[in-house]
């Protein structure tokens, strides 16, 4: 069977490595042949044109690269309590994440490499400029991505070797491998921030400091972001692949197994998503700083409406999340006393996402716009503003907040004496927090939008500081609780399933769509006020080309996605049960996932 | 007949991204490109002119629009309002086009009390509007609220010199001793480049690369060679070979030659036609 998974892996690498070879040399060979010693700006992609050419190969190269960075962050740390707890259902979840990235990663770097010969063949000055800046950290990256290819394969294929009293050599492996991920995610990202917030160069676009054309305004807040961004696409995608084995599974044991690391993808993913528009918001308020021009093209010019589908998306992406953990409630016995909360807790929850899709100017017709009197609509127009939509984004993850909260409580009775008071405080900070959100949403439609911006600090510290402080009570307060029954893993609805491959796309949609934005903001700039775009293709194209765009983009990469995830079920088919890592029996037996 | 898993969760995810640029179809669809140049130095344009022209500027490329309004406070930055009366107020020993112009130049150099010091140079990039642009956008402020006095000369003549991202990130201009205007009768006589290339709107061939933005998507260079030796230049990608005389080292003089290069490298776009992939 190994040697099956390896002949897979091999032509699956030959497959694509050819692939990308003629791929890339195809529309490059005559016109390089042709036009060798002269220096030219641009050179057109055939039929697709460069800029299209470029857009969906960094792309799906993004989306996969997000996947190999972001999975290895929380299958480390589903190992190590493994480890600790010495609970061997952990150690298979680390081992099954992990096989994911495993025949991911060489399409990643075939991809880069892909996007490597594009921008050398069809913007050779921009790219001689950039080469010219950051000509030392090509080394440090390759040096990197070998030691991380080198690491990630010794954790993996490692893991029967380095057990039992050499596990903590195979951890570190593991932790090794995020550090080096991590290093490689933030040179990468030095590149094209700089495209975005160029430092470290005088007018001229002369070099003068490399570290602060590193370091320049918006490289930390994308490092954040993105590091936080691929938590979340590491583990909607792997709850992806599980609900597809629940979906495909045929033994009560398997759907049991799979609807738990179904669940743990969703935790992971959920955790990290509930802190990504904190992150969102530093990047936003770098990019003011770097640039008012900049950061108000991007939030109030024609990237505006971006922000509505973003809205929509995020709207949906919280909805399927409660949506997910209600479903889940129903295989956990004593759940049943919170069920009445749930129909409350989703009016909050479409409130919340209406007043945040709602645009600010309308698309209406000349009668419509007389009779409302502009664009504007009188009652609707007060909810497309950002006072309205940071109110709604901050109840919204509180609301998201409490039903994990219900959620992990269902089947636990506190035998706390303090339990009563600790509930309490709890409730008045979910109720105070809520207050600090609304009164400031209010409060900025009275102030000019200078003093209003900064509201938007104080809505985020009080949601932040309720999740720390009544996790911080709760964790106390039901340790060692009174069970009132054992998690039937396997006994979810089946759309629960559907709803996890629903929350998969929708992510991989909404990082295409910022992608776009990170690329749009820019303009017609291939370095923002240093290189201009001269090629015919300058500038941004409207949303609907992009969506279109995105939705190819979204195709590709699930296409490929699932032909690893087929991939990685091979190694499980016909004597897997006689595989050394074989899988645990979880059904009804986990009564503390997290 | 239940159907496979596969295809189960590839209709959802198909309908979901089908709604989701459903939708991004059906909003507004604004494109975003690069603003024109203005140029006004031959000097010949009248007041109304300049500032409509410098409305136009404060609408677009200026983005003055984005922080500023005219007639409604309470914005991030003041009130243009009447600015063309208060100008001349604003700083001892400054007349009101002097202040616009700093204003604009050199916006850090006077900040006005309750508004933060956000405002980026005009003249640099990313706005980097040219001497004209200045000359024209000064115009239009002072009509607001004041009489419009300012000339070119006025404008300092390192105004918009850092052009459009200056340095060695850019394409450096090159000027050639030769008339366009001549060059761009070659083009349509004696060359006959017409009858392959097009040119906004001149021109109905397209057995060779349409020219609207050749100067924009190649270096002088490349054109002058191009024009003297088609073949050892290279063929664009989707356009046969061998077509392009190599004769016209022969057949034009050194003046036709200068001008004709002198008219394509001002083939920048701007209303031409819409382009092709293709270049040469």
């Amino acid at each position: 069977m190994v040697t099956r998974e390896k002949d897979a892996r091999f032509g699956f690498f030959l497959f694509f490595f050819l692939g990308a070879v003629v791929l890339a040399l195809f529309p490059v060979a005559p016109t390089l042949a042709q036009e060798a010693g002269k220096e030219v700006a641009y050179r057109a992609f055939p039929l697709l044109g460069s800029k299209l050419a470029v857009w969906v190969i960094a792309q799906i190269h993004l989306n996969f690269a997000a996947f190999i960075l972001g999975v290895p962050v929380f299958s480390v740390i589903i190992e190590i309590v493994g480890w600790r707890t010495k609970d061997p259902k952990y150690d298979w979840l680390a081992h099954e994440f992990v096989k994911l990235i495993i025949s991911a990663f060489s399409i990643t770097a075939l991809l880069g490499g892909l996007l490597l010969f594009i921008l050398v063949g069809f913007y050779p000055k921009l790219w001689s400029y950039m080469s010219g800046i950051f000509f030392p950290t090509f080394w440090m990256y390759g040096i990197l991505f070998f030691l991380e290819t080198f690491t990630v394969y010794l954790w993996y294929y490692g893991w029967e070797w380095l057990s039992g009293p050499k596990k903590w050599i195979h951890v570190s492996l593991g932790v090794l491998s995020n550090l080096f991920g991590t290093a490689i995610l933030f040179v990468a990202n030095a590149w094209v921030t700089f495209m975005v917030s160029p430092k470290g160069i005088d007018e001229a676009g002369n070099l003068q400091s490399l570290w602060q054309a590193i370091d320049n305004p918006t490289w930390m807040p994308i490092n954040v972001h993105r590091l936080l961004a691929n938590v979340v696409f590491g583990g909607i995608i792997a709850a992806a692949y599980a609900a597809y084995r629940f979906l495909s599974a045929t033994t009560e044991e398997e759907r049991a197994r799979y609807d738990w690391m179904g669940y743990m993808g969703n935790f992971v993913a959920i955790s990290a998503f509930l802190v990504l528009p904190f992150a969102g918001y530093y990047l936003g308020r770098e990019i003011y700083a770097f640039n008012q021009t900049m950061g108000i093209t991007m939030m109030g010019g024609f990237l505006s409406w971006l922000w509505i589908i973003q809205a929509i998306l995020i709207g949906i992406l919280f909805i399927c999340s409660n949506y997910y953990l209600w479903l889940g409630m129903e295989r956990i016995p004593g759940s049943e006393r919170y069920r009445r909360y749930i129909p409350y807790l989703l009016m909050v929850l479409a409130f919340g996402f209406m007043v945040w899709a709602t645009p600010r100017s309308m698309v209406v017709t000349l009668a419509e716009s007389r009779a409302m009197g502009g664009t504007y609509h009188p009652i609707l127009g007060f909810l497309g503003v950002m006072s309205a939509k940071n109110t709604a984004v901050n109840i919204l993850i509180l609301t998201t907040f409490l039903s994990f909260l219900l959620y992990r409580r269902a089947n636990r009775l506190s035998t706390k004496s303090w339990a009563g008071t600790g509930m309490t405080v709890q409730w008045a900070t979910f109720g105070i927090a809520a207050s600090i959100v609304i009164f400031f949403g209010v409060y900025g439609y009275f102030v000019d939008s200078i003093v209003r911006i900064g509201f938007s600090v104080y809505q985020v510290l009080a949601v932040l500081g309720t999740i720390v402080l009544v996790m911080a009570i709760d964790i106390p307060m039901f340790r060692g609780a009174k069970s009132t029954g054992t998690i039937r893993w396997g006994k979810i609805a089946p759309r629960s399933q559907y709803v996890l491959i629903l929350l998969a796309v929708t992510f991989t949609w909404l990082m295409g769509l910022m992608g776009f934005a990170r690329a749009a903001i820019r303009q017609y700039w291939h370095i923002f006020g240093v290189m201009q775009d001269t090629s015919p293709e300058a500038g941004a194209p409207a949303l609907g080309y992009a969506a279109n765009v995105i939705s190819g983009v979204t195709i590709v990469f699930w296409l490929l996605v699932m032909f690893i995830f087929w991939l990685a079920s091979l190694g499980d088919r016909g004597k897997a049960r006689a595989h050394e890592h074989a899988a645990p029996v979880v059904a009804g037996g986990v009564g503390d996932p997290e | 007949m239940r159907l496979p898993v596969v295809v189960r969760i590839s209709v959802l995810g198909l309908a979901a991204m089908g709604v989701y640029t459903y939708y991004a179809n059906s909003i507004p669809q604004i494109q975003l490109k690069p603003p024109q140049q203005l140029s006004l130095e031959s000097g010949k344009v009248t007041n109304e002119q300049l500032v409509k022209a410098g409305e136009g500027i404060f609408h677009g490329k200026g983005t003055c629009e984005v922080c500023h309004r005219i007639g409604q406070p309470g914005s991030r930055a003041p009130d243009l309002a009447g600015v063309g009366a208060r100008a001349a107020k604003r700083k001892t020993g400054l007349s009101g086009k002097a202040y616009i112009m700093e204003a604009l130049l050199d916006p850090g150099a006077y900040v006005v009390e309750g508004f933060p010091n956000i405002m980026p140079k005009a003249d640099k990039p990313p706005i980097g509007l040219n001497r004209s642009e200045v000359w024209a956008i000064t115009a239009f402020l002072e009509s607001l609220g004041g009489t419009v006095d300012v000339t070119l000369d006025d404008i300092p003549k390192t105004a918009g010199s850092g052009g459009a991202g200056g340095g060695s990130a850019q394409v450096v201009e090159l000027k050639l001793p030769g008339d366009a205007q001549a060059g761009q009768a070659v083009f349509m006589g004696k060359g006959g480049c017409f009858a392959c290339h097009k040119v906004g709107p001149a021109g109905t061939g397209t057995v060779g690369p349409d020219l609207s933005q050749i100067a924009k998507i190649q270096t002088p260079e490349y054109i002058m060679g191009k024009v003297l030796d088609p073949a050892a230049m290279g063929t664009v990608a989707g356009f046969p070979p061998h077509v392009m005389p190599q004769t016209f080292g022969q057949t034009l003089t050194a003046k036709e030659y200068v001008d004709l290069v002198s008219f394509l490298l001002t083939l920048k776009g701007g209303s031409a036609a819409p382009t092709t992939q293709g270049k040469k």
